[in-house]
């Protein structure tokens, strides 16, 4: 069962980077809040513990008598009491200024120290100041520091409270991208279950969105199309043997049974083991065939590669061709486009021979006499390569692709002798080359050309 | 008559091989593993031998040639395989085959090939005319009579011709002559190569001469003097 479980969730990827981004962005909140909520609340004391001095150093500038003045005004300028100012005598009882009391044991003088007086019938926060006159007497310089303390509060809490939102987002954020990833990742599980269970026609779900993810899958469900591709034309090919096959050896099984049974003479006998010696050598060059195009699709023979011509090889083809097309009163020519010597490739001469001798052979199977067969080279910057045509009946177009595979003959061609295996061991010669093959009608007839890029050769 | 061992593992191919070679006229004796096969090599003469390329136990076709090479035997060496590989045939010639034969194989190519390992090996040739019958060829100037008429050949047809000369006598099959005369490695199948004779046979036998480059059946040609 692959339906997306809230426990499965902390294990995606998604999930965990979330998390981890989460986690490092809090940090990096924290340290940054902290520093500004420290800074502020330092900022403020200091701001105040100057004051404090300020007020205090213009207080004892003055004379007792001014002092007092001072601070009978202070008292009605400040009925409230929010920034009293004091005198108390040397054992702390108050004399003069605002009404304030000391706490009991003395706090250091000229330091600032926080204390609490009784405000609107309840106990305020105050931070304060004393100093010792020359007559004895303590002078209190304080200040309420409510809203201070407030505007603090409030900071600390407007950062905590962003802290959670980022929290509460962040993970959900991480369960959803995790949710999400979970939910693609079970889809292709689930794909890939299908897929390992047979139906090879299965692909991966892609996403409409891009993505990583997306062209992974894009990438695998090509590589699902070439394995379906393959086990098809293996399938194929399996049947196609157990056909081209069986056929030979049901006919040798019942030359010799036929042998067996009504063979009287030598030389009747001698004829039944000629017969049948055909038959076993058919059914040998097949499997040869078969055997030489696994070998070559297989890519193994790319170390016997060398440097060579094309032109060369074709000049050979056509030589050995030559007297064959000429005996079926075919008419064969050979053609180069002039810079043929720049047609080099790196290559198994051997294979090539044999794909363009297949082609040539194949042009004077299907030729009819008086036809006319052509072999060429040509050699530019964009393109160099080698094309057989003929006048023959061409394939059709609906067949092109077929003929390619193993076994595959052109109906109409079905008595014509052959394997069948011809031009796919000409594609796959011309795939270890990195030659395109292309069949075209040549109206009329049948054009095949083996190419590459020219810029390829210089790449090369 | 000329002495073959044949180094094969399996009983039945050797029994087949040795029975090949005895109807072809060859003295025959086997050997069914690399060791006993060094062994005979070393301790008799023969002419030639048929090693096979895969052979069970820790001393394999390959290793069995290096040995032999390695202590001075120049004996002609023809390695059977079931490996087809263009790379195979080059990693068996390279280590001292002298020629390579992929399994299945035809006798007549066995045989063939084997005439022409003992005869390479018996009579370097020296020569500068070859004559058999009424058909001279000048291998300097690449003239070509018979009978006393100068025949004009196409520089193939030459080469074939001088391939079958150089053999007289004995079987080529197709895909020597495609080897030899054209260079590339593989079996046409069809009846190109039998064009190509037909063609230089139509030559050697212009005005009414006798036959002298026979088909064999099966897959070869023998040239022979017309007595």
């Amino acid at each position: 069962m692959f339906s997306v479980g809230l426990s499965d969730i902390p294990r995606t990827t998604g999930f965990r980077l979330a998390l981890l981004f989460l986690g490092l962005f809090g940090a990096a909140s924290l340290i940054l809040f902290g520093f500004m909520y420290w800074q502020t609340a330092g900022y403020l004391a200091n701001e105040l513990d100057k004051h404090f001095q300020s007020e205090m150093a213009s207080r004892l500038a003055a004379h007792s008598s001014e002092r007092m003045r001072q601070l009978e005004a202070r008292a009605t300028l400040d009925p409230d009491g929010r920034r009293p100012i004091a005198l108390f005598d040397a054992n702390g009882n108050w004399v003069a200024g605002a009404p304030a009391t000391l706490p009991s044991a003395l706090p250091p003088m000229d330091q600032p120290f926080d204390f609490t007086l009784p405000r609107d019938g309840q106990a305020a926060p105050f931070r304060g100041m004393l100093h010792r006159l020359a007559s004895g007497d303590i002078l209190l310089v304080a200040q309420d520091v409510r809203d201070m303390n407030r505007f603090r509060d409030l900071l600390r809490d407007a950062m905590a409270s962003g802290a959670l939102v980022v929290l509460v987002l962040g993970l959900a954020g991480a369960v959803i991208t995790g949710a999400g990833a979970l939910g693609r990742i079970d889809g292709v599980t689930q794909a890939i279950e299908r897929i390992v269970n047979g139906d090879l026609s299965r692909r991966l779900p892609s996403g409409r969105r891009g993505g990583d993810l997306n062209r992974l899958i894009q990438v695998v469900n090509r590589m699902l199309d070439e394995i379906q591709r393959l086990m098809e034309e293996v399938k194929g090919v399996t049947d196609d043997i157990a056909h081209d096959l069986r056929t030979p050896l049901t006919r040798l099984l019942a030359g010799l049974e036929r042998a067996h049974r009504r063979a009287a003479s030598p030389e009747e006998y001698a004829a039944a083991i000629d017969e049948a010696i055909a038959e076993t050598k058919g059914v040998l060059a097949t499997f040869g065939a078969l055997l030489r195009i696994a070998e070559v699709e297989a890519g193994a023979r790319q170390a016997g590669f060398a440097r060579l011509n094309l032109d060369t090889v074709a000049a050979d083809v056509a030589e050995l061709y030559e007297p064959v097309a000429e005996s079926k009163g075919i008419a064969f020519s050979r053609e180069n486009d002039g810079s043929a010597h720049t047609a080099e490739i790196a290559g198994d001469p051997s294979l090539l021979f044999e794909a363009i001798g297949n082609l040539v052979d194949n042009a004077i199977k299907f030729t009819p006499p008086g036809g006319r067969i052509k072999l060429r080279t040509f050699s530019a910057s964009d393109r160099l390569g080698i094309e057989v045509s003929d006048t023959g009946p061409g394939i059709p177009g609906t067949e092109r692709d077929a003929v390619l595979r193993r076994f595959h003959r052109v109906e109409k061609c079905r008595h014509t002798p052959g394997s069948g295996l011809g031009l796919s061991l000409v594609a796959a010669v011309a795939r270890l080359h990195g030659l395109h093959l292309a069949i075209e009608d040549a109206q009329p007839g049948c054009r095949v050309t083996l190419w590459r890029d020219g810029a390829a050769l210089a790449a090369a | 008559m000329a002495k073959v061992l044949v180094i094969e593992d399996d009983r039945r191919s050797s029994a087949e091989i040795a029975a090949a070679l005895g109807d072809h006229g060859f003295d025959v004796e086997c050997a069914y593993t690399g060791r006993d096969g060094l062994l005979k090599a070393t301790a008799d003469k023969y002419d030639a031998i048929v090693l096979d390329r895969m052979l069970p136990g820790d001393l394999d076709g390959l290793g069995v040639l290096a040995t032999l090479r390695t202590i001075g035997i120049e004996i002609p060496v023809l390695i059977l395989s079931a490996l087809s590989g263009v790379d195979e045939r080059v990693r068996g010639l390279r280590a001292g085959g002298d020629d390579y034969l992929t399994k299945p194989f035809e006798f007549v190519e066995l045989t063939a090939r084997l005439e022409v390992l003992i005869r390479r090996q018996a009579a370097p040739q020296r020569e500068t005319v070859l004559r058999v019958g009424d058909l001279q060829v000048d291998l300097l100037t690449r003239e070509v009579r018979r009978a006393g008429r100068l025949i004009e050949l196409l520089p193939r047809e030459y080469r074939l011709l001088e391939y079958l000369m150089r053999h007289t006598g004995r079987v080529v099959t197709r895909t020597m002559l495609f080897e030899e005369v054209w260079g590339y490695h593989y079996d046409p199948q069809t009846n190109v190569i039998d064009v190509h004779i037909g063609r230089l046979r139509r030559k050697l036998e212009e005005g009414g001469l006798s036959q002298m480059i026979h088909t064999v059946r099966g897959s070869g040609y023998v040239l022979r003097g017309s007595e």
